[in-house]
């Protein structure tokens, strides 16, 4: 009995060791054990401001996906403006993430550590009506496509229908001279306008460069290397935004960052910004009176008689470092099927303007018909720096935020001459040209 | 014949042997290993990124990108750069200016606070505050305090007929930089005040009592007892106070990001800006390795100068 016990005990030990052994080994050397579930996938995204469309990816798609394949998607979300930080840690480290989320030029700045996803946008979009020109300018490096276009937040003039037909205008001004003539009549009727120029992340942007291409103007041409602030167009240009901004505007715009004008327009002090949807949508749902009389339209026409706006896209990428590049990308192609973008769209109703035209008459747009202007705008639109091509020194450019602070120093009433002489030589010395 | 020596005599001619050379140094081995996980984490948490950041000036680095050798190109593009210069203006008038008013003002109240009066404990606890609450929640409602619509500063300036219109506190260049001081002296103030107060809570009675009966006045007494004996508190503080403005970042960020029109860019700000948002980290690294002389300069100038007093 002893004997056969301790013989028993021993081959228990030998087994419990040979398995630990077996098992440390096969961790060691990654073989997927049988039956073992799917490696988890993370989504990076910035916290959209819009809850239903979080809580819809939570709820409905992340686990509609693990229910279809076995793998669980954790969509991790940060908070509003943090997110570049967050996928440049990502991508420094090479861990963390297997799919992201970008914003305006990101595919251009990281496309070496971003996966070729050019076969599915191909095949997503020859089976939803084909992209939108712009889509490609914001995702397109090299000719490969660096990320799925997902959908654009377009930002337009939100202004007080009432107050415009207080003086005269029942209708958006078609021009930008239309618009200073009324700005100067609601000024003087206690009704200011307020265009952000301050150190915002997009609503300065959102206006500036519109009106800047609107008269012709812009920094780099298209060859990427010729600087030319120093134009005849952008002297005209400065010296409308002067007078613009002093008979129109607030000066604590100066000042603003992204969330000012929306409160300020809110909190009725404003009657007219540049902005997304974010106003409207508030508006209903906190201040239904501000709601009911506040109207979207497409930026004014400048002298060029062009009207243009900010591109300001969302695209999905697939980092290289993924933990399974395979299993990203066939998360990303399942994503990008319309059983599941469809519902998804809808789920902010226009926020995210889709880049497909399969949804350009999609039940979502009639939801809110003044939000059609967002769509419209589509084809107008363009990322900061263009016509020049994303690149380093224009990414340069635009953070150190040379053009906005152009008009914003004239707009305090600096000199258009100077103004644009440093400009011109700012652009010049990030272009390696000084 | 020589008589061997006894049992115990051989004990105590041991006892007389110097004690071996490896119990000090098992005594030194044991201090290094008490030493080592702070020097660890030091050289991990400290030292490593210091240098990273150094070997990073040194590189034409974008992010996700191989990185070249470039030697001092990024510092050479600094010199040229003129919000570069325009950021090292900023840095140093919201270092100096907000510095000298939180030692002043800290001065003040510690002094104040060392006084007996009701509530004594309560109050010095109150003042804590603005340094306890984390700086990004307080710097945000600093926001609706400079807001133009929603400013109590302005309604009450509005109402009292001062300024119709109110100040814009953030979109105008000089009060923005204005603005940005008034808050770091906000929340720098109680980390003097409680300093300073502990520090003249050492400074014994008897010698206010000898000046005094020396037919000192108050005055005096704070000039010739307090003050010297003060000095080397104020010298720490002002020191740690130095450092953690010139390298301020939370509340610009917030506040201002750094507009309008660069009029409050710092270096952290400025750095970050271009590391992040531009994606150039050898660039940024540059700008915020730009920090390090001029700050070590200072540092070493007001030690030279609290030294010699």
């Amino acid at each position: 009995m002893t004997n056969r016990r301790t013989a028993g005990a021993a081959a228990s030990r030998r087994d419990v060791l040979r398995i630990a052994a077996v098992g440390t080994l096969g961790s060691l050397v990654g073989a997927p054990s049988a039956g073992a579930a799917p490696k988890p996938l993370t989504f990076l995204h910035d916290s959209s401001f819009i809850r239903d469309f979080d809580a819809y990816f939570k709820k409905e798609l992340g686990p509609r996906y693990e229910k279809e394949t076995g793998t669980r998607i954790d969509y991790e979300l940060t908070s509003v403006g943090t997110l570049q930080t967050r996928v440049s840690a990502v991508l420094e480290t090479g861990s963390g993430a297997d799919v992201v989320l970008n914003g305006f030029n990101w595919p251009f700045l990281y496309d070496q550590k971003y996966v070729d996803v050019s076969d599915i946008a191909e095949e997503v979009g020859k089976a939803q009506g084909g992209w939108y020109d712009v889509a490609k300018e914001a995702v397109v490096v090299n000719g490969k496509w660096k990320a799925i276009p997902f959908g654009n937040i377009g930002q337009l003039m939100n202004y007080r229908i009432d107050w415009f037909h207080e003086v005269g205008f029942d209708k958006f001004p078609e021009t930008w001279d239309e618009l200073l003539e009324a700005g100067i009549k609601l000024k003087a009727k206690g009704h200011p306008f307020g265009f952000e120029l301050g150190h915002g992340f997009g609503d300065n942007h959102g206006w500036v460069y519109p009106l800047m291409w609107s008269y012709g103007a812009h920094e780099v041409d298209p060859d990427g290397k010729t600087v030319v602030v120093d134009s005849d167009e952008m002297a005209r240009c400065v010296d409308f935004a002067r007078n613009f901004f002093q008979k129109t505007t607030l000066e604590d715009c100066l000042g603003w960052n992204d969330a000012s004008n929306n409160k300020a327009y809110l909190s009725q002090q404003i009657s007219c910004t540049n902005n997304a949807e974010s106003i409207l949508w508030v508006a209903k749902r906190d201040f239904p009176e501000i709601g009911k009389v506040t109207g979207q339209a497409l930026n004014p026409k400048g002298p060029t008689g062009k009207r243009f706006h900010i591109l300001n896209p969302w695209s999905h990428s697939v980092f290289t470092g993924a933990s399974d590049i395979e299993a990203a990308r066939k998360f990303l192609r399942w994503l990008n099927q319309p059983e599941q973008l469809a519902g998804w769209f809808a789920s902010a109703d226009s926020y995210y303007a889709p880049f497909l035209h399969a949804y350009d008459n999609a039940k979502f747009w009639t939801v809110e018909p003044r939000n059609l202007p967002f769509r419209d705008s589509m084809e107008s639109s363009h990322l900061p720096g263009w016509p020049a091509p994303v690149s380093r020194p224009q990414a340069e450019v635009i953070a150190k935020y040379v053009i906005i602070d152009m008009f914003a120093k004239a707009c305090s009433g600096g000199a258009t001459k100077d103004v644009i002489k440093t400009a011109q030589a700012q652009v010049k010395q990030i272009y390696g040209q000084a | 014949m020589t008589a061997l020596p006894s049992d115990s005599a051989i004990a105590l001619e041991l006892r007389r042997v110097p004690r071996p050379r490896f119990r000090v140094k098992e005594g030194t081995a044991f201090g290094w290993l008490m030493v080592l996980p702070p020097v660890l984490f030091l050289l991990a948490f400290v030292g490593y990124p210091f240098i990273y950041g150094i070997w990073l000036s040194l590189e034409d680095r974008a992010v996700a990108r191989p990185a070249v050798f470039v030697g001092l190109a990024n510092f050479i593009t600094d010199a040229h750069d003129p919000i570069f210069w325009q950021v090292v203006r900023n840095t140093f008038i919201y270092t100096i200016v907000a510095t000298a008013l939180k030692a002043a003002g800290g001065l003040g109240l510690a002094l104040v606070m060392n006084q007996h009066f009701r509530f004594k404990n309560l109050v010095r606890a109150l003042v804590l505050l603005p340094f306890i609450v984390p700086t990004v929640l307080s710097t945000i409602a600093w926001m609706w305090i400079l807001d133009p619509a929603f400013s109590v500063i302005n309604w009450v300036l509005v109402h009292l007929g001062v300024t119709p219109p109110g100040p814009s506190w953030l979109g105008n260049p000089y009060l923005a930089m204005g603005s940005v001081i008034l808050v770091n002296v906000w929340r720098g103030l109680p980390f003097y005040a409680i300093t300073l107060l502990a520090g003249l809570q050492t400074i014994p009675g008897d010698l206010y009592d000898a000046a005094t009966i020396d037919g000192t006045d108050s005055w005096q007494r704070f000039r010739y007892v307090t003050l010297p004996l003060l000095q080397p508190v104020l010298l720490i503080v002002t020191l740690f106070s130095l450092i953690f403005t010139f390298a301020d970042f939370q509340l610009v960020y917030v506040l201002t990001r750094g507009g309008p029109a660069n009029a409050t860019h710092l270096f952290a700000t400025y750095s970050f800006d271009i590391a992040m948002t531009a994606g150039q980290l050898g660039h940024g690294a540059s700008v915020a390795l730009a920090m390090l002389p001029p700050l070590a300069l200072l540092i070493v100038a007001l030690t030279l100068y609290m030294r010699r007093q």
